[in-house]
């Protein structure tokens, strides 16, 4: 009845099977799984029966007669995927193998055979390329039997057959002695022919011997080997060489390969490192943010007060912009702006620009030319032009804008503080010829476009005079040649100028507070410094002393070049600390209280043309075609970039500096992965010459007389 | 170009006990060390076919299926030893597709073509075990059935 009832269930297993259909192997487990509970008693594991076999006749069970008792019964188990993935086929193959498996016991299906079943099907899916390398070479058969350890048998066979009989030599003795061991008591038997005894060949002893001209036979005498196991020999050794060959070609074939993943896992480190580097970048400009938000909370809670107090702002409320780090405010449509690409071009000057200067982002511009005394006026919003600054006799070299103040140095030798909300929109060109017979409105401006009221439009600047009405508030006179650099904060200026002095100005009463003079610093230099005692004239062309400065600049990237003859390339201060760059290619620090330089840094061989510090580094750059680094504190250099011309003007913060050199793109160099860059998507037809950014609003003014906007 | 592989034959004979182990300790040290060449690999994968353990043959074809998986250049010779070790294991279709998937890029392999026919064989050993047990399911169906006739119309 057992069987009669097995043979049921085995019937109905198949039409399980075809019912299942696709979920076949967990079906067919769970059955399997019944029937091994059903059937428990009457099945035992398979090896069981082959351990209880070989426990009973070792010698029987020769590896051979176990395969075969066991092949018989894994190959008629079946197993799960077998009859499952099959289809639905009930054909008699699989009627045949169901109840071999549950009468010659069961294993547990373990995990592995889901695995290797469920594998089957992707596997075969896989591509199969053409055996290449290695793989052609030596197949895996043969390398397996190159390397399984029976392989190394020839070789054992043949050492033993080269092991002759010997009397005892005690070599064990022997070895464990030199190794320092002591000798268990296995040498226990006694010392029965003399070849015991020797132990060491004494010089002495072999001497001896040798007298007696009989020597022992070598040890190779004593053992015929016979022909067949010669040959014998013979066909192993070559197989083996063989096989070391194979073995030779596996190791290089390996060694490649982990010398490729070096290369791949080297490549993805310095993927690493330069994230870190950018991490490193975005903590700088996170620091900065921080300071600039600080700042904007202090400004904020400061302008809300007074607010309350309800009194017209006065004009310079905020904290000075130029030393202002962080982020500005700016529309949003900036962020949709590519980067590195000059987005904007304001076309208007005819001359190489000489100075540039910029509110905000998107703010008000004043840009000036060579040789053009009236700096231009515009709107960044619209990139149109909205009026001109009139009333310097000379061109203008050097401005600064701070909110709606604007300073400017002219070759006249005056600079001039003008307000920028009372520059009216001037659309008249200096050619245009229309005379419009224009009231005069509320407040006259004639500092400005000046109308005669009989229609005559006379562009002649009016005088100085008109210092108080116009947008030209006051005017700063003393220097006696053209004013260079200027840098204000506050309500405190100062000026460099070819005079080769430096000028402290109060921009409320427009008086000159001091004069520093850089001749008199050149030639008493201050002895106290280490490394200080080099003479003052550092290259050839200075003649600092000597009148007249003017010095050829190397050729721009177009080959062309001129005289400079700033003596003051730049100037910036900060409370009493005052650092200017100047003509002998020497960075003095002043201290504006006593007038003294205090500190020279020397290190350019040319005239330094622009500089800037903050709170760590001081750089400069120079018509020697390098931008220095110094340190603050202790005047060393940092580092020094070299470029292929002179540099004309630069600006720096903790992450970058950006640099006009002589060429046509804007050069960037990042700090952090010291890194160059440079942009020129849309940019400048000729060298550009000066520059000014706000976080990432950038703008360049080149030899080709055009303004143009990046965002960076 | 023609792969040498091992006639089916070779996959009754087992290693040692020993032999097995060293190449055991093998794999297991370069797996230790997080490299595991693939002749290691594959010796102890073939090995492990070869024996007539159950469970050794499915941990043999595991490793021979990571080879094949890892291993695009050995995957001509892997489904050979696929083959042998479902052939062994009794799983007759997937060693079959294995073979032919074999055959059919190398139809001249001459171990292949005998695997093949091998696994034909098994399969129609199978095919007789299931018409004698149809056979013998279908006597004792009838003898019940004619038991339980005769029992009624006796009645």
């Amino acid at each position: 009845m057992a069987s009669k009832y097995k043979g049921k269930s085995a019937a109905n297993r198949p039409d399980n099977t075809r019912a299942a259909g696709p979920e076949t192997s967990t079906s067919q487990s769970r059955m399997d799984l019944v029937s091994n509970a059903l059937f428990a008693p009457f099945t035992h594991k398979k090896k069981n029966s082959s351990r209880i076999l070989t426990d009973l006749a070792p010698v029987i069970m020769t590896p051979r007669m176990m395969n075969a008792a066991a092949t018989v019964s894994s190959r008629s188990r079946g197993s799960l995927g077998g009859s499952a993935p099959g289809g639905s086929r009930l054909d008699f193959a699989t009627l045949g193998r169901a109840p071999m498996r549950l009468t010659l016991g069961n294993r547990r299906i373990t995990s592995r055979d889901l695995q290797i079943v469920e594998a089957t099907d992707e596997l075969l899916d896989a591509d199969i390329p053409e055996a290449e390398g290695v793989a052609s070479d030596v197949s895996l058969f043969r390398g397996f039997n190159a390397t399984i350890p029976s392989s190394e048998k020839n070789r054992t066979r043949r050492k033993q057959m080269r092991n002759v009989e010997t009397p005892r030599i005690g070599l064990k003795k022997l070895g464990m002695s030199a190794r320092g061991m002591m000798m268990e008591d296995e040498e226990e038997r006694s010392v029965a022919s003399e070849d015991d005894v020797v132990v060491v060949t004494r010089p002495d002893e072999r001497g001896k011997r040798k007298g007696k001209r009989r020597g022992r036979e070598s040890l190779s005498a004593a053992k015929a080997l016979g022909k067949d196991e010669l040959s014998r020999q013979t066909q192993e050794i070559l197989l083996d060489k063989e096989n070391l060959h194979v073995r030779r070609s596996l190791i290089n074939s390996e060694i490649t390969e982990i010398i490729n993943k070096i290369k791949a896992l080297d490549s993805i480190r310095d993927g690493l490192e330069q994230d870190l580097l950018k991490l490193q970048e975005d903590e700088l400009e996170l620091d900065d943010e921080l300071e600039g938000v600080r700042e904007r909370m202090e400004f904020e809670e400061g302008a809300f007060r007074q607010n309350d107090k309800s009194k017209p702002a006065p004009s310079s409320y905020i904290a000075p912009s130029r030393r202002r780090k962080g982020p500005v405010f700016l529309p949003s449509e900036h962020d949709d702006l590519p980067p590195g690409v000059a987005f904007m071009t304001l076309e208007s000057h005819i001359t190489p620009i000489t100075a540039l200067d910029f509110s905000e982002p998107y703010g008000t511009l004043v840009s000036a030319s060579q040789d053009d005394s009236q700096p231009r006026l515009w709107d960044l919003m619209t990139g149109s032009a909205i009026g001109r600054l009139r009333g310097h006799r000379g061109a203008v070299k050097c401005i600064q804008v701070e909110d709606n103040l604007c300073l400017t140095g002219a070759d006249d030798g005056t600079v001039r503080l003008w307000d920028l909300q009372l520059v009216d929109d001037d659309d008249w060109d200096r050619d245009g010829l229309t005379d419009v017979a224009e009231e005069v409105e509320g407040t006259a401006y004639d500092g400005e476009l000046v109308e005669k009221p009989n229609g005559i439009r006379s562009s002649e600047p009016s005088e100085a005079g008109t210092d108080h009405t116009g947008p030209c508030i006051r005017s700063f006179e003393g220097h006696s040649k053209a004013v260079t650099a200027l840098y204000f904060e506050d309500e405190c200026l100062v000026t460099g100028a070819s005079d080769k002095t430096l000028r402290q100005w109060d921009l409320a009463t427009g008086q000159c507070v001091m004069t520093m003079d850089i001749l008199w610093a050149i030639s008493h230099p201050q002895p106290t410094i280490p490394g200080n005692s080099l003479p003052n004239h550092f290259f050839p062309g200075a003649a600092a002393s000597a009148g007249h400065f003017a010095v050829p600049t190397p050729p721009y990237a177009d080959g062309s070049w001129e005289m400079y003859q700033d003596f003051v390339g730049g100037v910036q201060f900060w409370g009493y600390g005052l650092v200017s760059g100047s003509g002998d290619g020497a960075v003095r620090m002043w201290d504006m209280r006593t007038g003294q330089a205090h500190r020279t840094l020397m290190g350019h061989t040319g005239p330094v043309t622009c500089l800037q510090f903050d709170e760590m580094h001081i750089a400069s750059g120079s018509l020697d075609k390098s931008i220095r680094i110094w340190d603050v504190r202790t005047g060393g250099t940092f580092e020094t970039l070299k470029y292929d011309h002179a540099v004309t003007a630069l600006q720096f913060d903790t992450r970058k500096i950006i640099a006009a050199t002589g060429e046509n793109g804007v050069k960037i160099y990042n700090r952090t992965s010291m890194q160059h860059s440079s942009l020129h998507t849309n940019g400048h037809t000729q060298p550009v010459e000066r520059l000014r950014y706000m976080d990432r609003y950038l703008i360049s003014g080149g030899r080709d007389a055009a303004l143009k906007i990046w965002t960076l | 170009m023609p792969t040498e592989l091992p006639y089916a034959a070779d996959a009754e004979i087992s290693l040692t006990y020993d032999e097995l182990e060293v190449l055991r300790l093998q794999y297991e040290k370069e797996l230790a060390q997080s490299h595991v060449t693939v002749q290691t690999k594959f010796n102890y994968a073939w090995g492990l076919v070869k024996s007539p353990m159950r469970d050794h043959q499915v941990e043999g074809v595991r490793l021979l299926q990571d080879i094949y998986r890892t291993e695009p250049t050995r995957r001509r010779e892997c489904l050979y030893y696929l083959a042998l070790g479902h052939y062994k294991m009794g799983n007759f279709t997937d060693a079959r597709s294995f073979n032919d998937l074999l055959l059919s890029r190398e139809p001249t392999n001459l171990q292949a073509q005998s695997l093949a026919s091998l696994i034909d064989k098994g399969v129609a050993r199978e095919g007789y075990v299931g018409m004698a047990l149809a056979g013998g399911v279908a006597a004792l169906g009838t003898l019940l059935v004619a038991g339980l006739i005769r029992r009624a119309t006796r009645k």
